[in-house]
């Protein structure tokens, strides 16, 4: 029963996780198209080599956390699906 | 074949579209042959850090002197490497844990341009800078290098009281001129330049508006003012 608790509880910071990520995309990029967590953002071009630090500051002051700089590389930061495990990691 | 031959019209325009699609055209000719449009622009010097806290501390940025083997592994042609030190521009790498990630050139008072054969006087002398050829390396890029090179590069020039910097972009390049948009770059002239052996026409939106260079020794001066960065503010 606490699994269950555990694993609902989980997947609602995820979901509300993704949402946070996904409206910073939508409002401060001005992106409208789809957006899925696997979705590569660099190859789609949502996000460049500068609104990926953009963003990578905004996560750090939204979510009170800070990234050891070997952990910000393309394969953590090319997916919203990277980001969340790299956000889910430090939220400890 | 249709799509082809739409696409850079499409991507950039019916004027720039022709002017790429004529360039092609004499490239196929002699490789003799160019016609290049170029942007020139100015940016400012950002007076806080691009990258916070410890993610800008994690990286070092220091001047790559001539002669280092880290110059001598750079794709350029030995007479560019040459040239670029003979006219004073200096090379500032930017390093994590002692590992270059990317560089970039830096010329004061004056530049002289490898593409073309413009001289560029930067005004005001004290404040300006002209930047170029920013080098990531490919497993870097989309990552933070692109951002780490050019926050040593405007601590750097903070540092010596360096208020904006010009670069020359190729007009067909977008994904740089995006990436630019980010610094807050705005538009200081735009030339077309007519190559064909070593007869230069340079047609520019700012002064000498023409420029007809006859032999290889001639080149085009140009003064750029950053006058729109205040019209801008």
């Amino acid at each position: 029963m606490n699994g269950t608790k555990t694993l609902l509880l989980r997947e609602y910071i995820m979901t509300h996780d993704l949402k946070v990520l996904t409206d910073y995309i939508r409002d401060e990029l001005g992106y409208d198209g789809p957006l899925d967590p696997d979705t590569d953002l660099l190859e789609e071009r949502i996000l460049d080599s500068f609104s990926v630090v953009q963003m990578v500051v905004y996560i750090q002051s939204e979510f009170g956390i800070e990234f050891e700089p070997e952990e910000l590389v393309l394969e953590n930061l090319s997916r919203l699906s990277g980001m969340l495990a790299l956000i889910e990691k430090y939220k400890g | 074949m249709f799509q082809r031959l739409a696409g850079p019209f499409k991507s950039f325009g019916l004027f720039p579209g022709c002017l790429y699609a004529i360039n092609r055209v004499l490239g196929q000719l002699s490789p003799r042959f160019s016609l290049l449009y170029h942007d020139w622009m100015v940016q400012p010097i950002p007076e806080k850090p691009l990258l916070p806290g410890r993610l800008g501390q994690s990286y070092e940025t220091r001047e790559i002197p001539e002669g280092d083997v880290l110059i001598d592994r750079m794709p350029l042609r030995p007479e560019v490497r040459v040239s670029r030190f003979a006219q004073d521009a200096i090379c500032l790498g930017t390093f994590r844990k002692g590992e270059l990630i990317g560089y970039i050139w830096l010329s004061f008072d004056t530049y002289e341009e490898d593409e073309a054969r413009c001289t560029f006087v930067l005004e005001p002398e004290s404040e300006s800078v002209f930047d170029f050829d920013l080098y990531v390396l490919e497993k870097y890029r989309m990552g933070m290098g692109f951002a780490a090179v050019w926050d040593g590069a405007a601590r750097y020039l903070r540092e010596r009281g360096i208020k904006h910097s010009y670069s020359r972009l190729d007009h067909f390049n977008q994904k740089s001129a995006a990436a630019h948009d980010h610094l807050g770059w705005k538009l200081v002239g735009r030339a077309i330049i007519l190559r064909l052996w070593s007869v230069e026409l340079i047609i520019a939106s700012i002064r000498p508006h023409v420029s007809l260079l006859l032999t290889s020794t001639q080149r085009a001066r140009i003064r750029l003012f950053p006058d729109v960065l205040q019209e801008a503010a």
